[in-house]
């Protein structure tokens, strides 16, 4: 018994700390080692413009991936991202609201539209319990049809007020979108701190488990579906800031992404662990990514060969991490 | 014996549901989908004089032929349970190695088959990721659509230069007797691929490795070998499709495949397969690829525009989800089955 | 007696529940009063966590009526039963392993501090309250549950039940993990003393004997009887249990075969459960295995089967080493082991597949020509390895999740009967079935084995193991712990041996004699 009590002081101080730990120290060490490369080949990397250029770009594959992880952690696949992006991009386009109130209501426009689709994903996913992959696809592309109906090819222009204020620096030194990001790392720490967050993880680890210890996994599936749906508006919402146009395919490359960031920043997709905070990570690090293959030569067209080639890499990674782990404490 | 009460009765054994074999549920699948198809293009004269005759029935079997091609690889990887998202990219490699090599190098005889082995070889990739590394289907596919995509970006520096090989220009255009060759190939394919999932033992394996994966590793199956083969079939599939689709359209474009992806599957489920696996017969995808494709000849008629149509197709996939769940299924085949 | 002039606490009677086309429970009664510590007993698939389920609100039952102290009960969900007073330890551990043990114990809700937000503190002082009201002290609250380990995951499930105060407690096999029982019995003889009552659900005779005054006898689906544990013994228990008379004698004198090949060689057998497992399996003979859940013993059994790998040790299929890299491996190499596991429905069967496919699926290569399948063929192949199993030959083209369970598992022995292993290795192959497929399979084993195959056989009935085992060996504690052959296998033997106490009379064991932890029980 006392060995037990002296390993368990031992962990101790750790243990709290797991969820949100383990995959997002890697990610962040790499992020850092990442921009120091990066900023020895761009003199001008450490620019307030450079650095804002960069948080800007991905903020909206962050929002996107912060999504994802809601899903995910409670073992379930999510491939809507694509199709709520598109469209609240191009309602955005269409229907510009000018001036700050304009904008707020937009947002909520936004955030309606990704609610809902969240909403019949968990319906279809949890309530239904059709296959998730297959009701996801299907969502996504009765959602870039819709996209495409009410906006049929690249155009129309985003309120001024959105792409000028989200995109811009406040005070000349803290960019909109860095702080929005903050704002959404704060609100993950406290909701991590609530009974529907405990529940995500614990029906990510064992459903069944979880349904024998009083959780009620259906509704909370659901719960993880919408806010999802809630974020990829948000993700849509800030890409429309970016661009300040409208695309009825904008929300297409987020697919792969979506799914690299998340698997970089540590979250497993056999459910139960991970967090956003390191899927966040993982978005910047993809985005600066771009830029350094970008700025070391490599062709654009050869973009997508590494995003495929580290999203493999991070799965195997962290399959071989787990493995290691379970080695150890066996022995 | 002092303080027991007793309480027994004969013991009754617990006995089989004494019902004769089902009417095979997926044959009755098959032919409804069938019915289905008939039914919409003898409508369809009513929309247009110039859809319902026999040339529609041929326009529509040939370009059907693109779908079935693809939708028997994806189905054999939907059989074992998992799923190929990497058959867009897998039909525009196809695609555009044929026209480079052949039209571009005029590499002659051997430069096909080596594309069909390029393509089987990535497959190999995916069934490695999927099925020896745990990696989970979707990403391990999608990941390689991706890599495959850009590979062929960069290859072709975003235009694709080249002609079509003459091979599939006549499989895809000529005639016999009044008949498109094209047909022949398909009536030909269906045969074959039926046959391959349902009376080997290939496809016996498949059905049990989506059936029950546990017991089919316990029962003595290879299961991680045939999850691979499945992907390798799956980008042969593809691969032959995209040239197949080169010598239709004689030349290849660097989206081609994508308009193929969700129907691939579409017609797996809308076929009678479970998305889940263990479960489907090919003539069923058959009939899912045609009727899909009927379908999309009468939209594009009836002038609705590109986006309504990518709406359908999204909830054609949703609906035929819903209504081929377990519970469903199990409550059909009991109508079809009698005590 | 305790109380019994009292209402019941607990009662229910008529319980039916079916999923499909099988019927777990038939017709089942029970009354517990109030303070009691009552037994429930019965064999494998009786029906007890089904039962159980329908108890803790999990599942409803199809028809029948349960009161609770007095009042109708019909929980709509394990929330709705936990209000009632109603709580569980789980067989299958209920525990989540990324979430602490002061999470766990407060699922769904944990203890709110600022703005209703979870407070980690207040979780983890209450957590720690309770850990040291329940005598479990020494664990951490802050720990992860699967650092944890599995006596500890065990102890925590059941502290969990407990902690709701329940009116009704049920515990099901909860000392499966635990070697030291006596923290056990301490705190549900607390809580039958507050007055609350107590369902003890273990196949471990002994415990419940000290345990518990009355115990409730499930077969089938059926509550047979409901007991006075201090009059009835083992014998008349089992009987109950089984149905029939357990054999006091062997059932025939045993021809001598000794001079038969070694057709299975094992030595030094090491795992995650198996600490040193040697012996010897020869041709004709059936060499059963007993032992309690968790010695090992599946371990040893997926291991022959090629569906594990060992640490160390040898295995020798006639009379030379084999290293299986998968079953495929195991049927194939040498004269061939052919496995049936011990869940039919999660690693047995494939549901929507006709019998016949399932029956075939492991002779393939063998059957097809040039890769096609000739249907004829097959069914012939089917047919006649059905006939061995008594499967009759309409039920061929029947989809094999149709047929009842008894039906099923004749189809995997076919299954394995048809591969032309000259070893079979049997996991519980009756678990579940009923008592007339039970004959059929051991008429059908009895002839495999008189035809010169060799039968391991694994029984949680040890009166079947001395119906039908040539020899017989005893497993605890991951090693051989006794070795019986013909006349020296009777039940008392086999009870002491799978609780780890010696006979009075036996052969020399050859290996060391296990530690002395081991030895008491």
């Amino acid at each position: 018994m006392t060995a037990i009590t002296a390993r368990s002081t031992a962990m101790r101080a750790q243990t709290w700390w797991r969820p949100l730990s383990d995959g997002a120290v890697v990610i962040t060490i790499i992020y850092l080692l990442l921009f120091a490369i990066y900023a020895m080949n761009e003199p001008s990397a450490l620019s307030i413009f450079s650095i804002t250029s960069l948080i800007n770009n991905s903020t909206p594959l962050a929002l996107a991936a912060a999504g994802a992880t809601l899903v995910i952690v409670c073992r379930g696949f999510d491939l809507s991202v694509a199709g709520v992006v598109s469209v609240t991009n191009v309602v955005m386009a269409v229907q510009p609201l000018e001036g700050p109130w304009g904008a707020l209501g937009s947002l909520f426009a936004c955030l309606a539209i990704g609610g809902f689709i969240g909403l019949i994903n968990g319906y279809l996913v949890a309530y239904l319990r059709l296959q998730s992959i297959a009701s996801t696809l299907g969502v996504m592309i009765v959602c870039q049809g819709v996209a495409l109906v009410i906006l049929d090819a690249p155009g129309g222009w985003v309120a001024e007020w959105v792409s000028y204020e989200l995109t811009d620096v406040l005070f000349g030194v803290l960019p909109v979108s860095g702080l929005i990001l903050l704002g959404v790392v704060g609100l993950w720490l406290i909701f991590l701190r609530s009974d529907l967050a405990v529940a995500i993880y614990a029906i990510g680890a064992d459903e069944t488990s979880a349904a024998l210890s009083g959780i009620v996994t259906r509704r909370v599936r659901l719960l993880a579906y919408v806010g999802a749906g809630l974020l990829y508006a948000c993700a849509g919402y800030m890409l429309s800031a970016q661009t300040a146009t409208g695309n009825p395919t904008a929300g297409t490359p987020f697919i792969i992404l979506t799914f690299a960031a998340v698997a970089i920043g540590g979250t497993s997709f056999s459910g139960g662990s991970g967090g956003v905070i390191g899927s966040i990570i993982g978005a910047a690090t993809l985005m600066l990514l771009q830029k350094v293959l970008f700025s070391t030569g490599v062709s654009s067209f050869y973009t997508g060969l590494f995003q495929g080639v580290i999203l493999i890499l991070a799965i195997l990674f962290r399959g071989a991490v787990v493995a290691l782990a379970a080695r150890r404490s066996a022995a | 014996m002092e303080g027991v009460e007793v309480i027994a009765k004969p013991l009754r054994i617990d006995s089989d549901q004494h019902r004769r074999a089902p009417l095979d549920g997926e044959t009755m699948a098959a032919f409804a989908i069938f019915a289905l198809c008939i039914i919409l293009i003898v409508g369809a004269r009513f929309i247009s004089p110039a859809l319902g005759g026999w040339d529609h029935v041929e326009t529509t079997l040939v370009l059907a032929s693109f779908l079935i091609v693809v939708a028997f690889g994806q189905g054999l990887v939907i059989l074992v349970g998992g799923l190929d998202l990497s058959v867009a990219s897998m039909i525009t490699l196809g695609g555009v190695l044929s026209t480079t090599l052949v039209g571009s190098y005029d590499a002659g005889a051997w430069a096909l088959p080596a594309v069909i082995v390029f393509c089987g070889l990535l497959g190999a990739l995916n069934g490695v990721g999927a099925g020896y590394l745990n990696i989970p289907p979707f990403i391990m596919t999608m990941a390689m659509g991706v890599i495959v995509y850009s590979g062929c970006l960069g290859y072709t520096k975003g235009s694709p230069r080249g002609s079509s090989p003459e091979l599939f220009v006549y499989l895809m255009k000529a005639q016999w007797l009044g008949v498109p060759v094209a047909i022949v190939f398909i009536a030909l394919f269906a045969l074959g691929g039926w046959s391959v999932q349902r009376r080997t033992a290939f496809g016996r394996r498949l059905y049990a490795v989506g059936s029950n994966r546990a017991a089919a590793f316990i029962a003595g199956v290879r299961v991680r070998r045939i999850t691979m083969s499945a992907y390798i079939v799956s980008a042969v599939c593809a691969g032959f499709t995209g040239m197949m689709l080169v010598g239709y359209a004689n030349g290849a474009t660097l989206r081609m495949g994508d308009s193929y992806l969700l129907p691939s599957i579409a017609a797996v489920v809308v076929g009678g397969s479970s998305i889940l696996g263990g479960r489907g017969s090919f003539i069923g995808t058959v009939g899912g690829a045609i009727l899909l494709t009927t379908l999309s000849t009468i939209i594009l008629a009836l002038g609705v525009p590109q986006g309504w149509r990518t709406v359908i197709e999204g909830m054609i996939v949703l609906v035929a989800l819903l209504m081929l769940r377990e519970q469903l299924y199990q409550a059909v085949s009991r109508i079809f089955s009698r005590p | 007696m305790e109380g019994s002039k009292e209402p019941a606490a607990v009662s229910a009677w008529g319980l039916k529940k079916s999923y499909g086309p099988t019927v777990a429970l038939e017709d089942v009664s029970l009354t517990v009063n109030p303070g009691e510590i009552h037994a429930l007993l019965g064999e494998n698939g009786a029906g007890k966590s089904t039962l159980v389920k329908i108890f803790s609100g999990i599942l409803p039952p199809d028809s029948g009526e349960m009161t609770l102290l007095g009042g109708h009960y019909r929980p709509g969900s394990i929330m709705a039963a936990r209000a009632a007073g109603v709580s569980t330890a789980f067989q299958e551990l209920s525990v989540l392993p990324n979430l602490s043990v002061a999470q766990n114990l407060l699922l769904p809700r944990a203890e709110k501090g600022l703005f209703g937000l979870n407070s980690r503190k207040a979780t983890e002082e209450r957590a720690r309250a309770l850990l040291e009201k329940f005598g479990l002290g020494q664990l951490d609250p802050r720990q992860i549950v699967a650092e944890l380990a599995l006596s500890d995951k065990q102890r925590l499930e059941i502290v969990r039940a407990l902690s709701r105060d329940p009116k009704f407690l049920i515990l099901d096999e909860p000392t499966a993990a635990l070697t030291d029982v006596d923290w056990v019995f301490g705190l549900i003889r607390g809580v039958a003393a507050r007055g609350s009552s107590v369902l003890y659900i273990s196949h471990r005779l002994s415990e419940v004997r000290e345990l518990c005054g009355h115990a409730t006898i499930l077969r089938n689906g059926r509550s047979i009887a409901s007991v006075n544990l201090a009059g009835a013994d083992n014998a008349e228990i089992f009987k109950m249990m089984v149905g029939r008379g357990s054999r006091e004698r062997r059932r025939t004198v045993q021809k001598a075969k000794p001079a038969a090949k070694v057709a299975l060689k094992v030595a030094g057998l090491k795992s995650k459960t198996l600490r040193d497992v040697g012996f010897e399996l020869r041709e004709g003979e059936i060499l059963g295995v007993a032992a309690l859940e968790g010695q090992g013993q599946q371990g040893l059994f997926r291991i022959l089967g090629g569906v594990e790998r060992p640490d160390d040790g040898h295995i020798s299929v006639d009379d030379r080493v084999r290293h299986f890299k998968d079953p495929h491996d195991a049927q194939t190499r040498g004269s061939g082991m052919a496995f049936v596991p011990e869940e039919r429905k999660a690693d047995g069967i494939f549901p929507g597949m006709q019998v016949t496919s399932n029956i075939t699926i492991s002779i393939l290569d063998r059957l097809s020509r040039a890769g096609c399948l000739p249907f004829a063929r097959e069914r012939r192949v089917a047919l006649a390895v059905a006939e061995k199993v008594e499967l009759g030959r309409r039920y061929l083209g029947y989809r094999i999740n149709e047929l009842s369970g008894g039906n099923q598992q004749k189809t995997i022995l076919a299954r394995v009967l048809a591969t032309g292993a000259k070893t079979l290795v049997l996991y519980d192959p009756t678990r579940g079935v009923d008592v007339g497929t039970k004959q059929t399979i051991y008429a059908a084993i009895r002839d495999f084995a008189a035809k010169g195959g060799s039968v391991l056989l694994y029984s949680s009935e040890l009166p079947e193991l001395v119906e039908i085992a040539d020899r017989c060996l005893v497993i605890y504690g991951g090693r051989v712990f006794d070795e019986l052959a013909g006349e020296e296998i009777d039940e008392r033997s086999l009870v002491a041996g799978v609780t780890g106490n010696r006979r009075r009379h036996r052969t020399p064991v050859r290996q060391e004699t296990p530690t002395g932890a081991e030895a008491s029980a």
